[in-house]
């Protein structure tokens, strides 16, 4: 009898388990994978663009949203939801700039909506934000940063991560090819997330959206022209690199 | 049934017993007209087996015509796209016939002319090596049974976000006598539906059958749910079925294309 009300609303199970909060865990899967990767003068995020139906207008389908002109994110779950937090997040940003004339530090946006949605957590009837964000950008000390939340409200520091569907895949892949030569150049990051999302994308590099912000500069999307340029040279050099192993191995 | 103040709805224990009594008895009363449209809808939603394109009935001449060693069978849209890229497209397939049925949440009202594409199974065979198919309990035969189960259904003392979904688990008769090419699926968990009624009727008829069981996060039609199938192009079933690979993966990727519009819930 217990365990009936325990998984509609968010209370505590005998087991200690907040069901909603891992159910709402479960809709974050729902959403399209996002990467985002820390390089050392450059951060990056690349998401798999959903296919829009043909009426529909494709600017109003966007998974990676600037903050502020030195902070971005991007996100996966319930569209309806992260627009709600998206801005929650921009007006704070704003607010903070009034208040104390400085802009906020990537970890302060973070902590912001990490404490929103734990707030919903625990609150009479509601219930938990269904999605994760990867929140990138430059410090005024000149320091990239990238942090992810999830539904529960927790947030962390990551050098690389990825959410959405088949996001495990895309952090195995991560795991073994973040390396201090794949992140040596801003070119190297870049073509690393693109790696990454292409082990899961399933049509290859039109459906792929990329955004970058390099040291005091401000967030650059790219078009898709851009994008395919890099998905090619990515495709010679794993061209290359299948020729020089059967060379070797014959 | 009320309602409970945290919106749940429960069936109220009624100790009344004369209330369900009376509605009983009207029941009973059953005029020839109900037992008539009682009939008709019964013959509506038989299960037809049509013979391609003559759409005459198929089960007599399948006892006869195919008989089998191998009989594969793929539930759902992830086990069918693996199943149609993988094995189907090496070599040739003829579509035999078709299982049709009717039921009243089917869109269509009419019942006679249902189309090929709103078949309910279709049967195909390898028309190089015709022992390769049938449906009816042979000797030497042997089931293989492809689908796919969420893995929340799967339970387990870890954590589901510690799982590494999507992975494969086997479940087989006691007559199989070949290992499976994943681990056995454990205690408790359970096999539901139609794969279950297929593996209870192999067990009870001691036919050699096996279940692959794809636990996956991602119900629809994708990518790497299939590809968790490729270990069982490796195993005695299906071994010699299989003979272009990278070309199976590209006609996979062309069905899944062809799925991509997805609602605007998620982003």
């Amino acid at each position: 009898m217990a365990s009936r009300y325990d998984r509609a609303i968010t209370v505590f199970s005998p087991d200690g388990h907040l069901f909603q909060v891992e159910y709402a865990q479960e809709a974050v899967k729902k959403g399209s994978t996002a990467v985002g990767i820390r390089g050392t003068n450059i951060v990056v995020l690349g998401v798999e663009k959903k296919s829009v139906a043909k009426l529909q207008d494709e600017r109003t389908v966007r998974k990676i949203c600037a903050l502020d002109d030195h902070v971005c994110m991007a996100f996966a779950g319930l569209t309806a939801d992260a627009r709600v937090v998206i801005n929650r997040a921009r007006v704070e940003c704003q607010s903070h700039k009034l208040t104390v004339e400085d802009p906020v530090t990537v970890e302060y946006i973070t902590r912001f909506i990490a404490t929103l949605k734990q707030k919903y957590t625990q609150s009479n009837g509601r219930r938990p934000f269904g999605i994760s964000a990867l929140i990138v950008g430059f410090d005024d000390d000149g320091i990239p940063r990238l942090y992810q939340t999830d539904p529960s409200g927790t947030y962390h520091a990551w050098k690389a991560n990825a959410i959405g569907r088949s996001a495990k895949t895309v952090r195995e892949f991560l795991e073994k090819n973040y390396t201090e030569d794949a992140i040596a150049s801003d070119n190297e990051a870049i073509k690393l997330a693109i790696k990454a999302l292409l082990e899961v994308v399933q049509s290859g590099g039109k459906n792929i959206e990329l955004a970058i912000i390099r040291r005091n500069q401000p967030l650059k999307m790219f078009s898709a022209k851009e994008v395919e340029l890099y998905v090619t040279e990515i495709e010679k050099e794993k061209e290359e690199a299948e020729k020089k192993k059967s060379k070797k191995s014959v | 049934m009320a309602a409970t103040f945290f919106g749940e709805v429960v069936k109220a224990p009624c100790r009344a017993g004369t209330e369900d009594e009376e509605e009983e008895e009207e029941g009973r009363r059953e005029t020839p007209e109900d037992r008539e449209v009682r009939q008709q809808l019964a013959r509506k939603r038989e299960v037809r087996l049509l013979r391609r394109q003559t759409k005459t009935s198929l089960e007599v001449s399948l006892l006869e015509k195919y008989p089998c060693s191998k009989f594969i069978i793929a539930i759902g849209n992830n086990a069918v796209a693996f199943l149609s890229s993988f094995v189907m497209n090496s070599g040739v397939w003829e579509e035999v016939g078709c299982a049709k049925l009717w039921n009243e949440w089917c869109r269509t009202a009419d019942t006679t002319h249902l189309s090929s594409t709103e078949a309910f199974c279709g049967f195909y065979h390898l028309k190089s090596n015709p022992s390769v198919f049938g449906s009816c309990p042979r000797k030497n035969m042997q089931i293989t049974i492809l689908t796919c189960r969420h893995v929340t259904d799967y339970k387990t003392l870890e954590s589901t976000g510690s799982l590494p979904s999507p992975f494969l688990k086997a479940l087989k008769t006691q007559n199989f006598k070949d290992p499976a090419c994943c681990p056995l699926l454990e205690q408790p968990n359970i096999v539901h539906d139609l794969p279950a009624a297929v593996l209870s009727y192999c067990q009870v008829w001691k036919i050699p059958a096996i279940l692959y069981l794809c636990y996956t996060d991602v119900m629809k039609l994708d990518l790497i749910t299939v590809e968790a199938f490729k270990p069982i192009l490796s195993t005695r079933s299906l071994k010699g079925l299989v003979k272009n690979i990278p070309q199976s993966t590209e006609i996979l990727k062309k069905l899944m294309t062809t799925n991509e519009i997805q609602s605007n819930i998620y982003t």
